[in-house]
């Protein structure tokens, strides 16, 4: 598991005052920032602490796979548990279908991480993915604040009825709609709940915005009134506590706009599909068969500061752990043993070249 | 792999869910995409008639090929057309599509082609092509005379988008409807823009394209050491099928065959003897290529790594 490492240099804000204390799911970060979490624990570490309040993240999904309703799903779920208010758009005819598939949160986190050892197999590999266990040993103190925070969700048990059936969740289709306007609005009115002052904030929101300009939209072709639009809610984000997220397709926008929308975003990501059975892929990699895809962190948001961040590494893989689980793993190269001819976890494809002569030092 | 394709087609939509949508696609290079269409609808139409698929009714939408083409071709693969008429139609976008023969006959006593009237009882002539709502509801009305109302559901088969960037709209429309088992397109790459081509492929759950088995030096057809690809490529090419598997993996076969004769139903025996015969040779190149996509550095050097190829 990958760890953000922050920089804390001399010209960090020094916070004399106590921080003001914060609704529920809401964490205080550097600089003054205050964070929300995605829903998926790696990824919040990765980021460095979760999605800013008044930061636009954007996701560029890949046609072949939909890796970026995994992302999205936790998300949406992990405000409902912690009761933030929700505006949810997508293409289809009736979006609320989609709140069916959100997952419930795990049922105990310490159950699930002792799980995971007995699965990784002892000896050499160890070797190879030491730091990932040297970044974990340290967060055992943290878990149970945690939980007010950030959950772990199985994707396999979906959330209950009382959460999926709560007042404040809006959900809004774009399949028909000929224009932006509609939408346009109901955002505007949904942030209009959080206004941004000075002092403690009660409340954050989430807006979640899915497939933006799938060619379902008859707004689709409109790229000009499309840019605009996530202009205007970038501007209404960052003057509010609330965080939005957008997917979209870039293979559907002409370069010069997929650029534009990108460099609209605050935090950037892009998920891409795994090509089954390649065994190139195999070679290269450990743990490629429970590899579902690779998230990439193009950009990460960095509100009142002007320091960049520089992460260890910007591709990850995601997997299911057992089928459950959402985790993010750096990717680890395959060791490869240039004696004997074998590589460990994958079946022998370098050993038939190898044979010809060994390597002699 | 054309058995995979036409059994995904086959098999149909699951309640609620998209209807499985196939992009056959292709280029003027390796231009075969209507060998592998008319394959893939003969195959489909036959398990229709079986009673072995989903759907119970096929609408074809012929915009390049005149009705008759198609019934000639059902007739050769042996499928009684005579008797079958319930469960095909054919809206016939070729004849006519802009109604400009209507205005003729109407004007000096035109008369229409005489073997338009054979085929009248499985074929409509459609004439408002450029409407595309008409051109969806007339697809949608054809289906449900097929098949009845209520749950039951019928394929559809587009035979050529060339003609109108903006058919991709009822393509769209087409795969929401709920009562679509199957639908599969023809695409000729060269003749759209690159964001049409990628709104079909955005849409559809199977891409199937055809490629050249060699690709021309600089694309230009009138050089003398292009020529003999040229003569090759318009005997072989490459078949390379991509589904979007529900795992979120996506699977990719890619197969050089004979298409000329289009053998299809070896094309599984020879996709097997390929994969067994291929030697898993990582190619230096290729590795390197990799690892900068996944950012990953360099594990070591390359005349040092065993099993690299290119030693300088």
């Amino acid at each position: 598991m990958a760890a953000a490492k922050t920089r804390t240099s001399t010209f960090s804000r020094n916070l004399s005052t106590a921080a003001p204390s914060h609704g529920p799911g809401l964490k205080c970060g550097p600089n003054g920032t205050v964070f929300l979490s995605s829903g998926i624990p790696d990824l919040d570490k990765i980021l460095g602490g979760g999605f800013p309040l008044g930061s636009l993240v954007m996701v560029m999904e890949d046609a072949e796979a939909p890796h970026h309703m995994l992302l999205l799903r936790n998300f949406m779920a992990q405000g409902l548990v912690l009761g933030q208010p929700l505006l949810y758009s997508s293409p289809a005819r009736d979006p609320r279908g989609f709140l069916g598939t959100l997952p419930s949160p795990a049922a105990s986190k310490d159950d699930k991480s002792q799980e995971r050892d007995p699965d990784q197999e002892k000896g050499l590999r160890i070797a190879w993915q030491y730091k990932k266990y040297f970044g974990e040993s340290q967060l055992d103190g943290q878990r149970d604040s945690k939980h007010e925070y950030s959950n772990e969700f199985d994707l396999r048990k979906p959330l209950e009825r009382h959460f999926i059936n709560g007042p404040r969740i809006d959900c809004v289709s774009i399949q028909d709609c000929p224009d932006l306007s509609t939408l346009r609005d109901r955002c505007a009115t949904f942030l209009s709940q959080f206004p941004r002052n000075d002092g403690s904030i009660s409340c954050a929101g989430r807006i979640a915005i899915q497939s933006f300009c799938a060619p379902q939209c008859a707004y689709s072709n409109m790229e000009w009134d499309m840019l605009s639009f996530i202009r205007y809610l970038k501007s209404m984000v960052r003057s509010s506590n609330s965080v939005a997220i957008i997917t979209f397709p870039p293979s559907l926008l002409s370069p010069s706009f997929c650029k534009r929308w990108q460099h609209m975003a605050d935090t950037l990501l892009s998920v891409k599909a795994i090509q089954d059975e390649d065994k190139e892929l195999a070679q290269l990699l450990t743990g490629y068969q429970d590899m579902v895809g690779f998230l990439n962190v193009h950009k990460v948001a960095r509100i009142n500061t002007q320091v960049p961040v520089i992460l260890e590494a910007t591709t990850f893989s995601i997997k299911l752990q057992k089928r459950r689980y959402l985790v993010l793993e750096c990717l680890n190269q395959a060791p490869v043993d240039g004696s004997s001819g074998t590589s460990y976890g994958t079946s022998g494809g370098w050993s038939s070249s190898s044979k010809t002569g060994n390597l002699d030092f | 792999m054309a058995e995979s394709i036409c059994r995904a087609l086959r098999d149909g939509a699951l309640e609620g869910e998209l209807a499985p949508a196939l992009t056959i696609k292709d280029s003027v290079a390796s231009p075969f995409a209507l060998q592998v269409f008319s394959h893939v609808l003969s195959q489909l139409f036959s398990s229709i008639l079986a009673g072995k698929s989903q759907s119970r009714g096929l609408v074809v939408v012929s915009f390049s090929r005149s009705p008759s083409f198609y019934l000639d071709l059902l007739k050769n693969k042996g499928t009684d057309i005579a008797s079958s008429n319930k469960q095909i139609q054919i809206l016939d976008c070729y004849s006519d599509p802009l109604g400009w023969k209507d205005q003729l006959a109407g004007s000096r006593n035109f008369t229409a082609l005489s073997n338009e009237v054979l085929v009248s009882s499985t074929a409509i002539v459609f004439r408002e092509v450029k409407h595309m709502d008409k051109l969806y509801n007339s697809i949608i009305e054809l289906g449900k005379g097929l098949v009845g109302g209520g749950k039951i559901r019928f394929s559809i088969a587009i035979d050529s988008t060339d003609l109108h960037d903006y058919l991709m709209i009822p393509c769209r429309s087409c795969l929401l409807s709920d009562q679509i088992s199957s639908i599969f397109w023809l695409l000729h790459s060269d003749l759209h823009e690159a964001r049409v081509t990628a709104v079909l492929e955005y849409l559809s759950s199977i891409v199937a394209s055809l490629e050249p088995s060699h690709q021309l030096a600089n694309g230009q057809r009138g050089d003398l050491e292009n020529f003999s690809l040229i003569k090759h490529n318009s005997k072989k090419g490459k078949f390379h099928v991509r589904f979007k598997k529900r795992n979120g993996r996506s699977e990719e076969v890619h197969i050089d065959s004979q298409l000329s004769t289009l053998h299809l139903c070896h094309l599984k025996e020879q996709l097997i003897r390929v994969l067994c015969q291929r030697k898993i040779d990582v190619d230096w190149g290729r590795k390197q290529q990799l690892l900068k996509e996944l950012g990953l550095k360099e594990q070591m050097d390359a005349p040092s790594c065993a099993g690299c190829k290119s030693l300088s």
